[in-house]
C-alpha cells in the first residue's frame, strides 16, 4: 500500500501534466512581434553614422592642424646619381609574401612624432629593395647603401624628392 | 653496417615498444611542423593581401583595427565616414586613385562589399598583381549586380546570371534578409588566395539600394517599402561608406597626407600606412607564435625523452643480448654503437612518419581550411627552415641515444660476461 500510493500519485500529475507537455510551442517571426496597428514610419534622409558635428563642436577650440612645413621643400641637385650611404628608420610601405619589406620610406626618426609637423619632402627617402629586408622591430635604424635620385619640382604635384635604389640594407648599431 | 642490421633485428624483436616510441616521435614531429607551417602560411597570406595600397581611411579606431576589417574583414567597422570626406580626398592632387569600400551584410556567411569600379581597376595583391575577372564583367550601372570572389562562386555553386539574396549583419545562419531586392551573378573572379575570394562585391548604389527602406533598424512594412524596381529609379549616391582605399602619385607625400586626413575638420578619421599597421599586427601576434612554437618544441622534447626512457629501461632485460654479443667478440663500442643507431633508427622513423602524417593531415584539412580560414596549406617540400628543424631533432635524439649507449658502454666493460643469471 506504501509502494502504490506514490505511483498513483506520479499518474495523475502525469496525467495533469501531459496537455502542457504536449502542446506545441508556437513559431514566431520577428515582424510578429511587431503590432499589426503600429504606426509606419517613412524612411528618414538624414545619413547615419555621422559623426561630423562632433569635429565642427570641437572645430572652435582646436588649433589648427600641423601641416607639413614645406611639402615641397628644396632639394640638393647635386647628389643625384652619386654613391650614398644613410642611417634611418624604415617604414614599410610594400611587404612579400616571405615578410620582407621591398618598399620603404626612409626617415630619421621615428614613433612620437604626433607632437611635430611631419618631416618636410626633403627629409624623406623613398627606397625600393629588390631583396628586401625583414623588419622585425620599427624602432630599429639601418644603414642603406645604393645611387641617389633626386627628382626636381616639376610642377605642383609635389613629387619632388630623393628616391635610391636600395643595394646593401645593414642594422645600425651604435658603436 | 651489420651494426645497424643487428640494431634494426633487435628493434624488430622488441616492435610494439619500439612501434610506440616511433609514434610518439612522429606525433610531436607532426605537430612542430604543423604548426611552423599555419604560422608561415597566415604571415604570407596577410602580407599578400594588400599590395600597392598607401593609405587606408576609416573612421577614428585603432590602425591595427582598421586593417584588420577593410582589408582582411575580420572584426566589424566601429563607425562610418561621410561620402563627402570620401569625394575630399578622393580629388585631391596627391591622390592618384581612391577605391570607396562598404561593408556590413554578408551571404551565407561571406562577406559582402559594396565598391564602385576602381576596385577593379586599382586594387592589388601579391606583388602588384590586379584583380582579373575569370568570366563575366565587372557590375555596371544596374545596382543589384554582383561580383563573387572565386572561393564564394566555387563552394555555393553559383554560375553566371544565378540570382541570390543578401543578408543583414554577418553571420552564416541569417534569419533577416534582403530577400526583396535578390541580386543576379555577372562575373566570378579570378583565384587569388586573399580574403577577396570570399567576398561578394556589389556597387555602393546596391548597398544603399538594399538598406534604402531600413532606417528604423528593421525592414520597412506595408506603405513604407520600396521595391527593387523603385530602388533603380532613386538617387543612390551612399551618405557613407566604411573606409577608403588610396594610392599616392608620389610616396613622398604619404605623411604628410596621412597627417592631414587625421586632423581633417570635417570629420574625425583614421589614416594608416598598411605596411606600419601590418607590422604592428605580426608584432602582436608574434607573442602568440612564440608560446606555440615553445609548447610544440617541448611536446618534442617529451617524445625524445619517452625515446630515452624506453631504451634505458631495456637495458637492464638486454643484458644477456649483450652478454651473448661480447661473448661472439663485440668490443664495448659495439655495443654503444648499437645502441646509438637504435635511437636514430627511431628517431628516423619517427621523423618520416611525422611528415607523412602532416601530409596527411594537410592533404585532408586544405580544403576546409582555405573554406573556412582562407588560409591556404600548399603540399609542398619542406622549407629549409623546416629540415633545419628537423636535423635539430635528429642531433637531439643522437644526444639522447648516446647516453644509454654511454651506459651500455660501461656496463658491458664492468658485466662483461660474468652476469650472473
Amino acid at each position: 500500500m506504501r509502494l502504490v500510493m506514490p505511483r498513483v500519485l506520479l499518474s495523475i500529475m502525469l496525467l495533469v501534466a501531459t496537455p502542457l507537455w504536449a502542446a506545441e510551442p508556437r513559431t514566431l517571426e520577428w515582424p510578429q512581434l511587431i503590432p499589426a496597428g503600429a504606426p509606419i514610419v517613412q524612411p528618414q534622409t538624414a545619413p547615419l553614422h555621422d559623426l561630423s558635428q562632433l569635429s565642427d563642436a570641437l572645430a572652435a577650440e582646436s588649433a589648427p592642424a600641423a601641416h607639413q612645413q614645406v611639402p615641397n621643400a628644396p632639394v640638393v641637385k647635386a647628389l643625384d646619381g652619386q654613391q650614398v650611404k644613410l642611417p634611418g628608420y624604415i617604414v614599410p610601405l610594400e611587404v612579400s609574401e616571405e615578410g620582407r619589406t621591398t618598399e620603404f620610406l626612409l626617415v630619421p626618426y621615428y614613433g612620437a612624432c604626433i607632437h611635430v609637423p611631419p618631416p618636410p619632402s626633403n627629409q624623406i627617402v623613398h627606397i625600393v629593395s629588390e631583396m628586401g629586408v625583414r623588419v622585425e622591430d620599427l624602432y630599429q635604424p639601418y644603414w642603406i647603401e645604393g645611387r641617389m635620385q633626386v627628382k626636381n619640382t616639376s610642377s605642383e604635384l609635389a613629387d619632388a624628392g630623393y628616391q635610391m635604389e636600395a643595394e646593401k640594407i645593414y642594422a645600425y648599431e651604435l658603436e | 653496417m651489420y651494426l645497424l642490421r643487428l640494431a634494426l633485428a633487435s628493434l624488430a624483436n622488441r616492435r610494439f615498444t619500439a612501434f610506440l616510441t616511433a609514434f610518439a616521435i612522429a606525433l610531436s614531429v607532426c605537430l612542430l611542423l604543423a604548426v611552423e607551417r599555419v604560422r608561415t602560411e597566415a604571415r604570407a597570406s596577410f602580407a599578400s593581401t594588400i599590395s600597392g595600397t598607401d593609405l587606408i581611411v576609416g573612421a577614428r579606431s585603432g590602425s591595427v583595427n582598421l586593417l584588420l576589417y577593410s582589408v582582411f574583414r575580420i572584426g566589424n567597422a566601429t563607425n562610418n565616414i561621410r561620402w563627402e570626406s570620401y569625394e575630399h580626398y578622393a580629388r585631391d592632387k596627391r591622390v592618384k586613385w581612391a577605391i570607396p569600400i562598404s561593408l556590413g551584410d554578408s551571404h551565407r556567411g561571406y562577406r559582402v562589399m559594396g565598391t564602385n569600379s576602381s576596385y577593379f581597376e586599382h586594387y592589388q595583391y601579391g606583388r602588384k598583381q590586379n584583380l582579373q575577372l575569370a568570366e563575366g564583367r565587372a557590375f555596371a550601372s544596374d545596382p543589384f549586380e554582383v561580383v563573387l570572389g572565386a572561393e564564394v562562386a566555387q563552394a555555393l555553386h553559383y554560375k553566371l546570371g544565378d540570382k541570390l539574396v543578401l543578408a543583414h549583419g554577418v553571420a552564416a545562419i541569417s534569419l533577416v534578409k534582403h530577400d526583396d531586392k535578390p541580386f543576379t551573378v555577372v562575373g566570378v573572379l579570378q583565384r587569388t588566395g586573399t580574403p577577396v575570394d570570399r567576398t561578394l562585391h556589389i556597387s555602393l548604389g546596391g548597398m544603399e539600394a538594399i538598406h534604402i527602406d531600413w532606417h528604423n533598424g528593421v525592414p520597412a512594412r506595408g506603405a513604407g517599402r520600396i521595391s527593387a524596381e523603385q530602388a533603380r529609379n532613386l538617387d543612390l549616391t551612399p551618405k557613407a561608406i566604411t573606409a577608403v582605399l588610396l594610392g599616392l602619385n608620389n610616396k613622398i607625400s604619404t605623411f604628410s597626407l596621412q597627417r592631414e586626413i587625421n586632423e581633417y575638420r570635417n570629420e574625425p578619421l583614421l589614416a594608416i600606412l598598411p605596411g606600419v599597421a601590418l607590422q604592428e599586427l605580426w608584432s602582436l601576434m608574434g607573442t602568440a607564435e612564440q608560446a606555440l612554437f615553445v609548447v610544440s618544441l617541448f611536446v618534442v622534447l617529451t617524445g625524445l625523452i619517452g625515446m630515452l626512457t624506453a631504451i634505458l629501461t631495456s637495458l637492464n632485460e638486454r643484458r644477456r643480448e649483450m652478454a651473448i654479443l661480447r661473448s661472439v667478440g663485440a668490443r664495448p663500442w659495439h655495443i654503444a654503437g648499437l645502441l646509438v643507431l637504435e635511437a636514430l633508427a627511431l628517431a628516423v622513423v619517427g621523423i618520416a612518419a611525422g611528415l607523412g602524417l602532416l601530409y596527411l593531415g594537410i592533404a585532408i584539412a586544405q580544403g576546409y581550411v582555405q573554406a573556412n580560414y582562407g588560409l591556404f596549406l600548399p603540399l609542398a617540400w619542406p622549407s629549409a627552415h623546416e629540415w633545419s628543424l628537423l636535423a635539430i631533432i635528429l642531433g637531439a635524439a643522437l644526444l639522447m641515444g648516446s647516453v644509454p649507449a654511454w651506459r651500455a658502454y660501461r656496463q658491458s666493460l664492468a658485466d662483461g660476461l660474468s652476469i650472473h643469471l
